[in-house]
């Protein structure tokens, strides 16, 4: 019981169906090719690297089969910047999160006018990393800097002590340019999904007599849960690999203060010492997918 | 909910508080880019006003006047105590690398993901979600743990401190976004637009170009500023690949040197350098929260 085909006959010399554009592969490999040559075989190198060594005599690289990861663990300046890059994420993703969700809270309304605050605060974002990097450090110039000068006029520290010679500021100051350039990453995010609440829920809300900030932690918050995680991850993986603010503003200083793991990467890199420094960023690495991973399922992030 | 007029009017106050600290360092910047000299380094407080605005750090970035004849200009002494040469501010060709690779770049990931992105909103296939997720997982990769091999490998091949290197691995790490923000796109067009013009005869790859492609435009569009912006602003992978080729980000940290931060010429710079971005950006401002989530969230 044959159904006559009204299909057009494929003539003898057609190509494979694999290489036709019905079939995926034709669309995927120039991508596939792309992502394999300049993502998959770096990173298998760098596999490769972290399981060799140096030899000063010969300049070739021998096996040495776990040495460089041993002598990663046995580091204690890869922990002392694994420990800073940790306290830097945390602290910066806690604030713009925070600052984020008032900032979204507060702009958002109708009213005339708001929508040019909602693009000025777009502003920040796009400008060059290295040059947010630049703007704290002329800001905050232990002799000249604006932002130095008041915080010496309200006595928060002693001119004796400027921001960048100090650990504990000296962090406090690449993160005031992290949260500066990103804070608005979060208002928009939070923007949009504040926008795309129903209207439903928040009137009985209303009518029910609950005040406004129940309303927020019963309602607003969990409504907008998705939406906070899709940029709590995407923030999150940016933070835990930030390089660009730490060689600008502090260069892993003062002393290795503000040393964060891709940073101290860099900088054995530049010692020449690749096998180790190609180990320093597979632990980034590791330590991302492991996370994220882990963040994803918990919390059922989709793209 | 209603609420009270001394309210709202707190509100507003509010709001444009925040937004102000929000743009202070940005106006700072663009302030200190037509300071002289004495008016950035004055030690004796932030000076807002009461300078004479200048030009020159200007015109020694982006138009490449010796730093030398400006000093002529303001008498002859001046001159004599300005040391260096000033060909190493001059940013022209600084301005026209970045512009070249951003653009290479640009039009090399759309090329790339514009395929990719159709098929994978379009066509069903096994493996497809483990295909997206390692797109996806290509976003998440430090550069600092892919730079350092390809460095070995662009030596090899020559690619080192070329155009060409850099374009391809500044569209390596848009493609991910690239990726998944099209396919956002493309998923908002409905199926039925493309069935129907397969049931009119359109092969498939005419139903792409002529049929789909041309409705997905707008999404198109904010796609290439995001990574256009992405390669202009890029410092980590410049730094390490290019010596004599140098991207605006990378050449404004040069001017820090070991004797003296060039805080004129940096700033000059730098305004100059945001100034295509913030137009680009506020162009594209509808579809912009959906770029910024890999294409996860639509307004």
């Amino acid at each position: 019981m044959s159904t006559p085909t009204v299909t057009r006959e494929t003539p003898r010399w057609a190509l494979p169906r694999f290489m036709t554009a019905e079939h995926p592969f034709p669309w995927l490999a120039p991508i596939t090719v792309m992502l394999l040559v300049f993502g998959i075989y770096p990173l298998a190198y760098s596999v490769w690297l972290s399981f060799h060594k140096r030899n000063v005599v010969s300049r070739q690289l021998d096996f040495a089969g776990l040495h460089q990861w041993t002598r990663a663990f046995s580091d204690a300046r890869m922990w002392h910047s694994l420990e800073t890059t940790l306290i830097y994420t945390f602290v910066a993703l806690a604030v713009q999160l925070a600052l984020g969700i008032l900032i979204a809270l507060l702009l958002d309304t109708d009213r005339k006018g708001y929508g040019v605050l909602r693009a000025l605060m777009t502003l920040p974002l796009v400008v060059p990393p290295a040059v947010t990097g630049m703007m704290f450090l002329l800001m905050q110039d232990g002799s000249f800097g604006v932002l130095s000068f008041y915080l010496y006029a309200l006595d928060l520290i002693s001119p004796a002590q400027p921001i960048l010679t100090q650990p504990g500021t000296a962090l406090a100051a690449i993160l005031l340019a992290d949260i500066w350039q990103w804070t608005p990453f979060m208002v928009l995010i939070i923007l949009a999904g504040l926008r795309a609440l129903p209207k439903e829920p928040f009137e009985a809300a209303a009518i029910d007599g609950a005040t406004g900030i129940q309303t927020f932690w019963r309602l607003t918050l969990p409504m907008l849960r998705k939406v906070i995680a899709v940029a709590v991850l995407i923030r999150g993986v940016d933070l835990f690999r930030i390089y660009d603010y730490v060689y600008i503003i502090t260069a892993g200083g003062p002393g290795t203060a503000t040393e964060t793991l891709s940073f101290y990467a860099g900088r054995i890199y530049f010692t020449g010492d690749f096998p180790y420094a190609a180990t320093l960023s597979l632990i980034v690495l590791v330590v991302l997918i492991v996370v994220s991973n882990v963040f994803v399922r918990l919390f059922k992030v989709r793209f | 909910m209603e609420s009270s007029r001394a309210q709202t009017i707190a509100r507003d106050v509010l709001a444009i508080l925040v937004v102000a600290i929000f743009m202070f360092p940005i106006a700072w910047w663009a302030l200190s880019s037509i300071k002289p000299y004495s008016a950035i380094f004055d030690r004796s407080g932030p000076v807002y006003t009461g300078f004479t605005p200048t030009p020159d750090n200007y015109r020694v970035t982006l138009l490449g006047v010796s730093r030398v004849d400006i000093g002529m200009e303001q008498g002859g002494e001046a001159a004599g105590v300005i040391k260096g040469g000033a060909s190493s501010y001059d940013s022209r060709q600084s301005l026209l690398d970045s512009a070249i690779i951003a653009v290479g770049s640009t039009a090399l990931t759309l090329l790339l993901a514009t395929l990719a992105a159709y098929c994978l909103s379009r066509m069903q296939f096994s493996g497809q979600q483990s295909f997206l997720f390692w797109i996806l997982s290509q976003r998440f990769m430090p550069p600092i743990a892919i730079v350092i091999p390809i460095v070995f490998m662009f030596r090899d091949l020559g690619l080192r401190d070329t155009y060409t290197g850099l374009i391809l691995v500044h569209s390596l790490i848009n493609l991910p976004l690239a990726v998944l923000l099209l396919k956002s796109f493309f998923d908002d067009v409905p199926r039925e637009v493309d069935e129907a013009a397969l049931i009119d005869g359109a092969t498939r790859w005419q139903t792409f170009r002529r049929v789909v492609l041309p409705m997905v435009k707008g999404g198109i569009a904010a796609t290439a500023v995001l990574c256009f912006i992405f390669s202009w602003t890029e410092f980590l992978l410049s730094l390490f690949l290019t010596t004599s080729i140098r991207t605006v980000p990378v050449k404004i940290s040069t001017f820090v040197t070991s004797t003296a931060t060039e805080w004129g010429y940096i700033t000059a710079l730098g305004t100059s350098a945001i100034i295509p971005s913030f137009i680009f950006i506020l162009l594209v401002q509808r579809h912009l929260v959906r770029g910024l989530t890999l294409g996860s969230l639509k307004e």
